[in-house]
């Protein structure tokens, strides 16, 4: 199978590669699994003030087309506002790395990480909001 | 055969049904192999993968016993035995052989067999589909494990997380035959799930072995 060069690009150099601390209240993680393949992501947005996606992180035990996958999810969330964010499909991200249709539920896992990691940082902001009241 | 073991067998809603042989057109049992009137072989009908071996249905299986039905159905099966019949009858018994191998490569396999099982109860696994799951104690209990492995640099080291995967992977046999006994279909499908990220962690760590051993 040939694999694109944007692939090959965030599979050789991942960018955002780490973790932040999961209990820092603007940060929003989101954990996700494949159990077809037994594979599993982390994607972490941390959130600024201005309610904009400041940072991403991710971690990815799974296929080439996951890594690749996830890793241009951290760089594309990053400066969206959550809603923006919220918006991004596994199709475009299977598009721009030309995934393989065997490979497209690994860019799943990505737009589901995303979204996870979202929700999670809202959930964190209701509690927060709820105890200030 | 068993008598219990008969009774139970009998009771798989396939076991009973009928059809009539496509050479004499005499009545046959669906899981006969040969018609009794004519003694033509007969197709692989729509049978569950146990009855097509003769095992009674669930999780806990005698797998000794499934082995010894495996190999005396495909025996009978062989294309020695066809060799002066016609071709349609060849292949009936290569369609028969055929049936009978992915029966059998189901329900020896613990994970394909309780997948199996789920889909059998009406319930389409969750390793059996192209769904992301979100169940943070399973993704989190995969997640350290494949960190701890990334970081392991001993073989030793890494002897000692395969132990553990392995028998982890074990004690989930035991979690999928319980909770078939109970009838807790989201036990199984969760338990089959993590039985699934285990065998992946196995899978890696003899990837990761054969790096560590490479570098020395
Ligand atoms: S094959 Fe598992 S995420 Fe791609
Ligand atoms: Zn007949």
């Amino acid at each position: 199978m040939a694999y694109s060069e944007k692939l090959l690009d965030h599979y050789d150099n991942p960018r955002n590669i780490g973790s932040f601390d999961k209990n820092d209240g603007g940060v929003g993680t989101g954990l996700v699994g494949a159990p077809a393949c037994g594979d599993v992501m982390k994607l972490q947005i941390k959130v600024g003030a201005d309610g904009r996606i400041a940072d991403a992180k991710f971690k990815t035990f799974g296929c080439g087309s996951a890594i690749a996958s996830s890793s241009l999810a951290t760089e594309w969330v990053k400066g969206k506002t959550l809603e923006e964010a919220e918006k991004i499909k596994n199709t475009e991200i299977a598009q721009h790395l030309s995934l393989p249709p065997v490979k497209i539920h690994c860019s799943v896992l990505a737009e589901d990480a995303i979204k996870a990691a979202i929700k999670d940082f809202r959930t964190k902001q209701g509690s927060k909001d709820k105890a200030a009241e | 055969m068993s008598q219990s073991e008969n009774e139970r067998f009998n009771q798989s809603p396939e076991a009973g049904a009928v059809a009539p042989c496509w050479s004499c057109k005499q009545p046959v049992a669906a899981r006969a192999l040969f018609c009794h009137s004519c003694g033509a072989v007969q197709a692989p009908g729509q049978l569950d993968h146990f009855a097509r071996l003769g095992v009674a249905p669930g999780f806990d299986l005698d797998l000794d016993r499934l082995e010894k039905q495996y190999l005396g159905f495909q025996r009978a099966m062989h294309p020695d035995r066809f060799v002066t019949k016609t071709a349609k009858e060849r292949a009936i018994a290569e369609q028969q052989a055929v049936s009978m191998n992915e029966a059998y490569e189901t329900l020896k396999d613990p994970l394909r067999r309780a997948a199996y099982l789920l889909e059998r109860a009406g319930t389409t696994a969750a390793v059996d589909k192209d769904q992301t799951v979100h169940d943070p104690e399973l993704l989190m209990e995969a997640m350290e494990a494949r960190e701890q492995l990334s970081e392991v640099a001993t073989i030793d080291d890494l002897e000692k997380l395969q132990v553990e995967a392995g028998a982890k992977a074990i004690d989930l046999i035991s979690q999928l035959s319980k909770a078939f006994a109970a009838d807790d279909l989201d036990a199984a499908n969760r338990a089959a799930t993590r039985m699934k990220y285990w065998r992946k962690f196995l899978e890696e760590s003899r990837a990761r072995r054969a790096a560590l051993e490479d570098a020395l």
